[in-house]
């Protein structure tokens, strides 16, 4: 018999809670969805309620139904939504937090990007972490592509583009500096070949590592900034959009697009969704992942 | 395929014996998917089911699934009748006979594998119909419960060579039915086929079973076989797959069963597929408890 590939796909079970849920709770859920496009799934409820009874100490309100109205409510609903969406997202950053995204990369796209003549002759990739943070993902897509660059993608050049908003995270980013907690998904051979120990069971990124992300402070909502990252092979915007209103998003989306080289890819975080907001990006499924393609070829076909 | 082939296949599957005590619940309840509902004889069916203790305690257990909608288990199969209507216990009662009808000595794929893929494709084919104006959600579960029935004829009348086609398809990281028409020049799209022809399964169950992965195919049946190649291929890229990583990516919307589909029903159109996805995740942990009741495979074999 063959035994299950440790690898396929994402949903595993999850811990199951105990009694019902808040029915208040459904309802925040679903108005979180619709605003940023976060889902939560049922099974991970306890997260989103927990993050609420933070916030419902914090604004002092008791009953999960109350809160709703708060968040519903036209003079507070903007403020503390972001407030919520910041509870929920908070602590989730670590490197090698999507692995279902990593594979798509290596096992799906990269070898698709191989079979291309077009990019076979530039021998060039272009990855860009927007609302990279203090730099997790963009040394997680460094280090897997270093990977590849012993194999498949020997004697390409890859780059990767790295950006926040804020000043503090890039900083922080470009030091390369993580503790345990952010290194909780890092496979211990990718800590011994691309980390030296620094003190205070902390670990700093190689230079070979750091020498192929680029970090820079850039604004999302500045049209002109984001123009200048062009030639992009495949975007990753993690839990970013989600604080963006609804017109804001539709235009990054747009420029990502635009930005976006013809074949390539753009991957919102794990419970995200792009629902209505482009209808020029193929929604397309890879094992445990979803990702947006921007088609090679106007026929469409995939 | 040759004439000749066709007809040594046809002679193996006919040499196949079912379980002898089964069937005289299965087959008069699966040729009631011809008949419409308000002409089914319940009185016969609740005896048939009832006739058989086993299966019917089994029946009234997985009744009590969340994924039956039913918060208890009911008392009794006429019990069962009236709350969930026949529709929906036809489908358990079939549920609950095909883990026990195949004689599978040798299983080249893991019990526990095979049972979640084709359950988890009978749900989401149900769910799907749900989305769509005038489909029968019960006829699409137990089409997509049946769908791969022909891998379990190809582990009984073609162990080694089938065993070769998955060991070649997990190496290869390809479509399993890719290569078993590499392995073994058919696939169990044939097998399967000729076992609901020889069962004289209803006409459109057989259709869906012989072209699922038929990207060309536009017999009467089209609607109902769309709804299963998409199901087939969104439980695949959601860990229920065949156990192993498939190194593809899926376009669902771009997919010509999807066109099909569409044309039939425009609301398709509105359909959120992320969420839908989400959605199906939300319900893994219930496919995994619901695989354990009702076909006996239990975690362990993880």
């Amino acid at each position: 018999m063959m035994p299950l590939a440790q690898n396929e796909a994402a949903a595993g079970p999850a811990p199951r809670v105990s009694g019902p849920v808040d029915p208040a709770y459904r309802q925040i859920r679903d108005l979180v969805y619709n605003v940023s496009g976060i889902y939560q799934l049922e099974e991970k409820l306890y997260l989103l309620g927990e993050a609420c009874a933070r916030r419902m100490k914090e604004v002092g309100v008791a009953a999960p139904r109350d809160y709703w109205e708060t968040l519903t409510a036209v003079a507070s609903q903007e403020s503390e939504l972001r407030n919520l969406l910041n509870e929920i997202t908070i602590g989730e950053t670590c490197l090698f937090r999507s692995q279902p995204q990593i594979d798509a990369l290596r096992r799906v796209i990269v070898p698709e990007f191989l079979g291309q003549t077009g990019r076979q002759a530039v021998k060039k990739l272009r990855l860009w972490s927007a609302g990279c943070s203090t730099g997790e993902e963009a040394y997680t897509l460094a280090m897997s592509m270093l990977e590849e660059s012993e194999g498949p993608l020997k004697n390409w050049g890859v780059e990767i583009v790295a950006t926040d908003l804020n000043d503090r995270s890039v900083e922080t980013a470009q030091a390369g500096i993580y503790g345990d907690y952010a290194l909780r998904n890092t496979a211990d051979h990718f800590k011994r070949k691309y980390f030296v120990p620094v003190g205070g069971g902390k670990f700093q990124v190689r230079p070979e590592v750091r020498n192929i992300v680029w970090f820079s402070r850039l604004n999302l909502k500045e049209d002109s900034a984001i123009s200048g990252v062009e030639g992009v092979d495949v975007i990753f915007c993690c839990n970013v959009l989600i604080y963006f209103d609804g017109p804001s998003k539709s235009r990054v989306v747009e420029r990502f697009f635009n930005n976006l080289n013809l074949g390539g890819y753009f991957f919102l975080g794990p419970s995200e969704s792009l629902f209505r907001l482009n209808d020029r990006f193929h929604l397309v499924h890879f094992p445990g992942t979803v990702g947006y393609w921007k088609p090679a070829r106007k026929s469409g076909k995939p | 395929m040759t004439a000749r082939l066709s007809s040594s296949i046809r002679d193996r599957v006919a040499r196949i014996k079912i379980t002898p005590a089964i069937p005289a619940v299965l087959l008069p309840l699966l040729k009631l998917f011809n008949v419409p509902a308000e002409q089914a004889d319940v009185g016969e069916i609740v005896r048939l089911v009832s006739y058989d203790n086993a299966i019917a305690a089994q029946c009234l257990r997985v009744a009590g699934s969340p994924l039956f909608g039913l918060a208890r288990p009911p008392q009794s199969i006429s019990g069962a009748v009236v709350s969930l209507g026949l529709n929906r216990v036809k489908s358990i009662v079939v549920t609950c006979c095909m883990g026990q009808v195949f004689p599978v000595k040798r299983w080249a794929l893991p019990p526990v594998v095979f049972w979640r893929h084709s359950l988890g494709c009978a749900l989401v084919c149900r769910k799907f119909s749900e989305k769509l104006a005038n489909v029968d959600g019960e006829k699409a579960y137990v089409a997509g419960l049946l769908h791969d029935v022909g891998f379990l004829v190809n582990c009984i009348a073609f162990p080694d060579q089938f065993e070769a086609a998955i060991k070649r398809a997990s190496k290869e990281q390809v479509p399993l039915d890719e290569a078993e028409r590499g392995t073994m020049g058919f696939t169990h799209c044939q097998t399967g086929e000729i076992l609901g022809q020889q069962w004289g399964l209803a006409d459109e169950i057989v259709e869906v079973m012989a072209h699922h992965h038929d990207l060309e195919y536009r017999g009467k049946a089209q609607g109902l076989v769309a709804i299963v190649h998409l199901s087939d291929l969104l439980c695949r890229m959601r860990s229920l797959g065949y156990g192993y990583y498939e190194r593809q990516k899926v376009d669902m919307t771009h997919d010509p069963a999807w066109g099909a589909l569409v044309k039939e029903h425009g609301e398709l159109e509105g359909i959120d597929l992320v969420r839908f996805t989400f959605e199906l995740d939300e319900a893994m942990n219930d496919i995994r408890d619901l695989v354990s009741l009702a076909f006996g495979t239990g975690q362990s074999e993880i």
